[in-house]
């Protein structure tokens, strides 16, 4: 046997080919990764699978008639074409599940954000390896609660310009649960009406300059990715002209029901969230608050502003108790200067109407 | 693209003198930018309660990790660490005296600490800080409050460390907070670790580099730097709204240059060591979070959900969490500190463990989200606010 066979595993992945076991120096840390398009290292039967294709020929006109373009992850056998955001993946609590994702031209990787994988299934170039043409992602979901996708290659870019879907693992019930357990800490277990809200913001010169090129900046160029300027906002792909109305986003439901709110913050602005009525956390990064003996649900007053930096997710409960709309505000603010983003303009607002 | 592997003090700013006696502070030591002192704190004044640590603040110029060579100011140690941790024990008295080499007024402060201030040091001239005494045990970020927040953002910070006097649980778990700070949820989780059954393996152990890191996060607008450098000034809301930063830092460094690599240099290994978490499963780890920067960073990490202990009250005192949150993504705003805990668990959606094919060590990444802090003038993804993390090996080996 020579030296180099050590390397190969019994799938046939030669781990010198990746991060894990390839000289990993200052270029395959930035400007050249590892890519690779491997067998699925310690592969399962899958009790869910996903197929996850890249297109970069999305389209999107605002409100003012600019148009955007965007990239996506399309779900080949719904026959949607770049959908916006990318389409959802739900599964349930105990399932494995099999992510296969589809390149196109260039490379890219799927990262499932707060899923806590191998390394090798967890989408990160650097410490194992970009995706070239193909590779199905393996992991077991344990916690119910709120995730969601998204590439990570030139992660500035290619999260900007959409690469991104949300994530739901269900408890084995299905959704409508919550979880399969009330706890003491914790009694809340089911709900009637439920919205995720994947929150966005867009700088049109980073969607129709920058996007020319899937690698900007990778190598060395200033193509000012520190450099952003959002002045279009969406809640799941909805502009803040149509959010109050658009089913997709405002939502309808019936007094004494139980609405969950899941929100994702998408966009590269702290979001800050005002709800016009109490509401309850029950999930915070896609963990069950009250689960273990050190933290519990948190009701936060009507008017409370809760702010989520990018990535965040948390999970909240409303009882409808009486007839009217309840409305939530989303303000997007600038990282530096906590300003509401485009001199104010940088705002969403959307409703639950109970009848 | 070239690599960086020095720092030097010059600017024009300084005289020859001056610059001569910094190269020789800044020749390359064992002793990490940020790892915490072995004990007897090397870098406190235990060993000899008369002496004062002395502090000098000096320009340099500094090399990014991109090669771009920028005007910053530091505070450095006597023994020619910039930006030293300062690590003492509770109930510890507390001396420090700070010259300030640089040709402008400079200053000194301690978050949540505020008798230690002296608010101006006038160039050339030395400065002892009013005695205190280390309070209780936490996180603590100093710098410079002269002129804010630009001294701060040009590089005149660090990290204060108390250790605390009685940190225990009553269970008898070490912690890195004074007893009378916990709450039961702080004590639950540090009493959780080893027993829990989610938590096999050990306790988080006090005094071990290898289980206590900082993270300090800082950015640099190379552009003001650039301007301050040939004396203009800008600092309150004028500063905030003009500052647009093209290079992220943990403990003052960047992308490549934050976690140990096979081509790591030896000179940078220490340093890299001091950010990067290695061990096995089942050895939590202690993360110092500090923000000494104007960007609201969106910290996220990969492998393991982080419980967050820790933050600051208002006047700076940093408290113990009553709800503490085992969270992938938090908020990092200007000046937070937030000590948390990476508990090195099974990463829990591994669907067998440990894996059979894919071979340890497991890398796991941890970078703020909002991406723009990921990169280094104006492009270079990965080479800013990131670092990961390394778990050597499973607890049961099969
Ligand atoms: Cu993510
Ligand atoms: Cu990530």
């Amino acid at each position: 046997m020579t030296m180099g066979d050590e390397s190969i595993s019994p799938s046939g992945i030669d781990w010198t080919k990746t991060a894990a076991q390839g000289v990993t120096n200052f270029q395959t840390f930035g400007c050249n990764v590892f890519k690779a398009s491997l067998p699925t290292p310690d592969r399962l039967t899958p009790d869910i699978s996903f197929v996850r294709q890249v297109t970069t020929s999305g389209n999107l006109v605002a409100p003012d008639g600019v148009r955007l373009r965007y990239w996506a992850f399309e779900d080949p056998a719904s026959g949607i074409k770049s959908p916006y955001p990318s389409p959802l993946m739900r599964v349930r609590e105990g399932q494995i599940v099999h992510v296969t994702l589809l390149t196109a031209k260039h490379a890219h990787t799927i990262h499932h954000h707060g899923i806590e994988p191998t390394t090798m299934h967890d989408g990160v170039g650097h410490v194992s390896f970009e995706v070239a043409n193909q590779f199905t992602y393996q992991w077991k979901a344990s916690s119910p609660g709120t995730f969601f996708y998204h590439c990570h290659r030139n992660t500035p870019l290619h999260f900007e310009m959409g690469m991104f879907g949300g994530l739901i693992v269900d408890p084995p019930e299905g959704p409508g649960y919550l979880y399969s357990t009330p706890m003491q800490n914790a009694p809340y277990q089911r709900y009637q009406v439920e919205r995720l809200w994947v929150c966005d913001d867009m700088d049109a010169r980073w969607h129709n300059v920058l996007s020319n090129n899937h690698d900007a900046g990778m190598c060395g160029e200033n193509v000012g990715l520190n450099r952003f300027e959002p002045k279009y906002f969406l809640i799941n792909g909805v502009f803040p002209t149509k959010t109050m109305t658009d089913q997709r986003v405002a939502a309808k439901a019936r007094v004494g029901e139980t609405i969950l709110i899941r929100l994702l913050n998408a966009s590269y602005s702290i979001l800050r969230v005002t709800f016009q009525v109490p509401v309850t956390c029950v999930s915070c990064d896609g963990h069950r608050l009250g689960k273990e003996s050190w933290n519990a649900p948190i009701v936060f007053p009507a008017g409370t502003p809760i702010e989520l930096t990018s990535a965040a997710r948390l999970d909240f409960l409303i009882t409808a108790t009486q007839r009217g709309a309840i409305n939530a505000t989303i303000e997007y603010l600038h990282w530096i200067t906590r300003r509401v983003q485009d001199n104010g303009r940088g705002v969403a607002k959307t409703q639950i109407v109970v009848s | 693209m070239e690599r960086r592997d020095f720092l030097k003090i010059g600017a024009g700013a300084t005289t020859v003198a001056l610059a001569a006696t910094a190269q020789q502070m800044i020749t390359p030591t064992d002793t990490p930018l940020s790892s915490p002192a072995p004990t007897p704190m090397s870098l406190s004044g235990s060993s000899d309660l008369a002496q004062s640590l002395r502090l000098v603040i000096e320009p340099v110029e500094k090399e990014m990790i991109d090669g771009k060579i920028v005007y910053m100011v530091f505070y450095f140690h006597e023994s020619g660490q910039p930006q030293p941790v300062l690590r003492y024990r509770e109930g510890e008295p507390v001396s420090i005296s700070v010259t300030n080499n640089d040709l402008v007024p400079h200053g000194f402060a301690i978050t949540g600490i505020p008798q230690a201030t002296v608010p101006e040091i006038p160039p050339g001239q030395t400065r002892q800080v009013p005695d205190f005494v280390a309070p209780v045990g936490g996180s603590y970020l100093y710098h410079d409050p002269y002129e804010p927040p630009l001294n701060r953002i040009l590089g005149l910070h660090g990290a204060f460390i108390v250790d605390p006097a009685l940190g225990t649980t009553v269970a008898g778990s070490a912690t890195p907070f004074s007893r009378a700070m916990h709450t039961p949820q702080i004590a639950a989780v540090f009493d959780a670790f080893g027993r829990h059954p989610r938590f096999p393996g050990e306790r988080w152990k006090a005094g071990d580099p290898a289980r206590d890191k900082l993270w300090l996060f800082s950015q640099t607008d190379s552009a003001i730097n650039a301007r301050v450098a040939a004396g203009y000034r800008i600092s309150g809301q004028a500063l905030i709204d003009a500052f647009l930063p093209d290079h992220f830092h943990i403990n003052g460094l960047s992308g490549f240059d934050t976690a140990v690599h096979d081509t790591t240099a030896s000179v940078d290994r220490a340093a890299a060591q001091a950010i990067e978490p290695v061990g096995k499963q089942g050895q939590p780890t202690l993360l110092r979070v500090m923000n000494a920067g104007l960007c609201t960073h969106s910290a996220h990490i990969h492998g393991n959900h982080l419980f967050e202990c820790t933050e600051a009250d208002a006047s700076g005192v940093p408290y113990c969490e009553t709800n503490v949150y085992e969270r992938d993504v938090w908020i990092m705003r200007p000046m937070d500190r937030k000590d948390m805990i990476l508990p090195f668990e099974r990463p829990p959606d591994v669907p067998v463990w440990p894996p059979r094919e894919e071979p340890f060590p497991l890398k796991y990444v941890m970078h703020c989200h909002t991406e723009m802090s990921q990169t280094a003038g104006g492009g270079n993804y990965p080479q800013g606010l990131v670092t990961h993390w390394t778990m050597t090996s499973p607890i049961y080996a099969f």
